[in-house]
């Protein structure tokens, strides 16, 4: 079953990511920061993951740099979920190595569809 | 068998000689100052160490913080200053909350986080910025901070709080510092967020636990 | 309200637990309530808070941080015996120390252990009798271990090297022939070679001054003693460690511990049989 890891230091942001994820059917994991995220998923595979910006510890670019240097995670789709909205912003998640942006509060119906397109997607490739 | 038997001291032997800038002995002030602008990072990162003895390096710290480009180098810088604290330091890492880097961003949030005497006079004005994003800022420095005005702080944000994202994030931390006097200004927040879905999922959350908490009396 | 009749709701259970998570790392999942509520209920009683709002309230905004330390003291059940979480020590011998022994620049060179805090040793010399049983390598590689601790009565005991039934519960038979002498009803003393093997210390972690000497090491095991330590000691802890180890070593946590609270300098490292932390190689 294709899993999903979902990072925010946020609980109630963590509860409906998970809440709108459950729905489609797939099962979820949560981290709250991007040192975490990794421990979690070196542990178990992961077939997506949603990230915030910032976070303690570990923030959501300096996550994805990593997820992208190590061999056994570097094809994981990242969604990057934040509340900066500024160009540069955007631009900055794409250069280390984020698959797909969206901007908070999350809005239920783009991240589901997208989602769906990203998983369905790659059912064939599994 | 090759265990070794115990050595009078800690260092290995074959080494104890060596580390000329990183000693057992701690360096006078000046060449620590020096040594914060090495080319080596590990030069950089041991007289950052190091400064954490000195209260008047709190200025040179956040000079080299802010051309620091190097993780552990960055690291080491906001340990000291950490360990520091005081109103300079408050004040230094208050003005790198909208630093582009958000790692320092994010660690100097963390470190605020640990001085609530001193961050407490400059809650309100962060949590009246003009800028959001500090906005939320403040909210997570309040998430930690061992303050007991905290809550009041919190509230104060609900009623006046325009922005979605930074109205959320102070709903977020109700869920674990909400209490039953905090539910009708909660209850009256419902039309504001009904269309905003994360909002409203949040807020029902917030809602039901402090219910779920307060009936069992 | 009469202390008998307290209890916890699910939403109270819930709130402590999302608290605790965030600040430690540990979640509890739902089979763990009963372990929980008892333990928030002792200490309710302790500190004379008759509700858990009330309890919260007062651990949440204690400024000193004391309650919530020993909150932790008692959610996290720390024991100390011969050999406790053997599968770190299987990690250890079986990959860590042959990964480390790979790196060319630690060739003909001697590797360098510390365990801290020592306690009364249990840790320090499960880590020298994994070595000489389970390690082929150690025929020919030199092996330093320090084991530091900040009470020097345990260290005191840590040299004397007696210990229970009780301690040495995880110990074989043939390895208790080989190591130990009986010394009176349920005691043994480890024989004088591996006691003469570990270096013994007293260290502070929060003092620089102390801990400039701890460098050079490839492996530190620091098990379930950060979770014990506030923010700014933690993040202190973890740049000492960082400092004491060679580029390429590894640290060790303890079992419900993780570097996620306390540091992103040290790299996730996935073994077969446990996680553990290293310092880059650059």
């Amino acid at each position: 079953m294709k899993q999903v890891l979902i990072v925010d230091d946020a609980v109630t942001v963590r509860l409906y990511h998970r809440h709108l994820i459950t729905e489609l059917g797939y099962p979820t994991s949560e981290a709250e920061n991007g040192v975490e995220a990794l421990e979690k998923a070196m542990q178990a595979s992961f077939a997506l993951m949603l990230v915030d910006v910032n976070m303690p510890k570990m923030d959501g670019y300096r996550f994805i740099e990593e997820v992208r240097k190590n061999p056994d995670l570097q094809s994981i789709p990242i969604i990057m979920i934040s509340t900066e909205s500024e160009a540069k912003d955007i631009q900055k998640a794409y250069s280390v190595g984020a698959n797909f942006y969206l901007i908070k509060p999350t809005d239920p119906k783009r991240l589901q569809d997208l989602v769906t397109l990203i998983l369905g997607q790659s059912k064939q490739e599994i | 068998m090759a265990l070794k038997r115990v050595q009078t001291h800690v260092q290995p032997t074959s080494v104890a000689t060596a580390d000329a800038a990183q000693g057992d002995q701690a360096p006078d002030w000046q060449t620590l100052i020096a040594h914060l602008q090495d080319p080596q990072a590990h030069t950089r990162r041991w007289a950052a160490r190091e400064l954490a003895n000195f209260v008047h390096s709190v200025p040179h710290l956040f000079t080299q913080l802010d051309r620091e480009t190097d993780l552990k180098v960055q690291e080491a810088i906001f340990c000291s200053l950490q360990s520091l604290g005081g109103p300079q330091v408050v004040e230094g890492l208050i003005a790198r909350l909208n630093s582009d880097d958000a790692g320092i961003r994010n660690t100097v949030i963390e470190i605020l986080q640990t001085l609530p005497e001193e961050v407490a006079p400059h809650i309100q004005d962060l949590l009246a910025h003009t800028n959001p994003d500090i906005r939320i800022f403040a909210i997570d420095i309040l998430q930690l901070l061992a303050h007991p005005c905290a809550p009041e702080w919190l509230l104060h944000v609900l009623a006046q709080e325009q922005h979605p994202n930074v109205l959320g994030t102070a709903i977020d931390r109700l869920l674990e510092l909400g209490t039953p006097e905090m539910l009708p200004q909660l209850n009256a927040l419902q039309a504001r967020v009904a269309q905003t879905p994360y909002l409203k999922f949040a807020l029902d959350a917030a809602i039901q636990r402090i219910e779920d908490t307060s009936n069992a009396g | 309200m009469p202390a008998s009749v307290l209890q916890i709701t699910d939403a109270e259970f819930a709130r402590f637990r999302d608290y605790f998570y965030r600040r430690t790392g540990i979640y509890f999942e739902d089979s763990k309530r009963y372990f929980v509520d008892k333990r928030l209920l002792e200490r309710m009683r302790h500190t004379e808070y008759y509700s858990f709002r009330s309890y919260f309230t007062f651990m949440r905004f204690q400024a000193s941080g004391q309650e919530f330390q020993q909150l932790v003291n008692c959610m996290t059940v720390n024991e100390t015996y011969f050999m406790r979480e053997r599968y770190q020590f299987e990690c250890l011998v079986e990959e860590t120390l042959n990964e480390i022994v790979q790196y060319p620049q630690n060739k003909a060179r001697t590797l360098r252990i510390w365990s801290i805090p020592s306690s009364t040793g249990e840790e320090p010399y499960s880590i020298a009798l994994s070595l000489l049983e389970y390690w082929p390598l150690i025929e020919q590689v030199d092996v330093e271990i320090v084991a530091s601790d900040i009470d020097t009565h345990v260290l005191d005991r840590c040299r004397r090297g007696l210990y229970s039934d009780r301690s040495l519960m995880h110990i074989s038979q043939d390895i208790r022939d080989r190591y130990f002498l009986p010394k009176g009803a349920n005691q043994w003393q480890l024989c004088q070679d591996i006691r003469d093997s570990v270096l013994f210390t007293q260290v502070n972690l929060a003092d620089l001054a102390q801990t400039r000497e701890y460098r050079h090491f490839d492996i530190i095991f620091c098990r379930n003693l950060l979770i014990y330590f506030d923010e700014p000691a933690r993040r202190r802890a973890a740049e000492v460690f960082y400092d004491a180890l060679n580029p390429g070593g590894f640290i060790f946590l303890g079992h419900s511990e993780s570097m996620s609270r306390i540091s992103s300098l040290f790299k996730v490292r996935k073994f077969n049989k446990a996680l553990a932390y290293q310092k880059p190689l650059d």
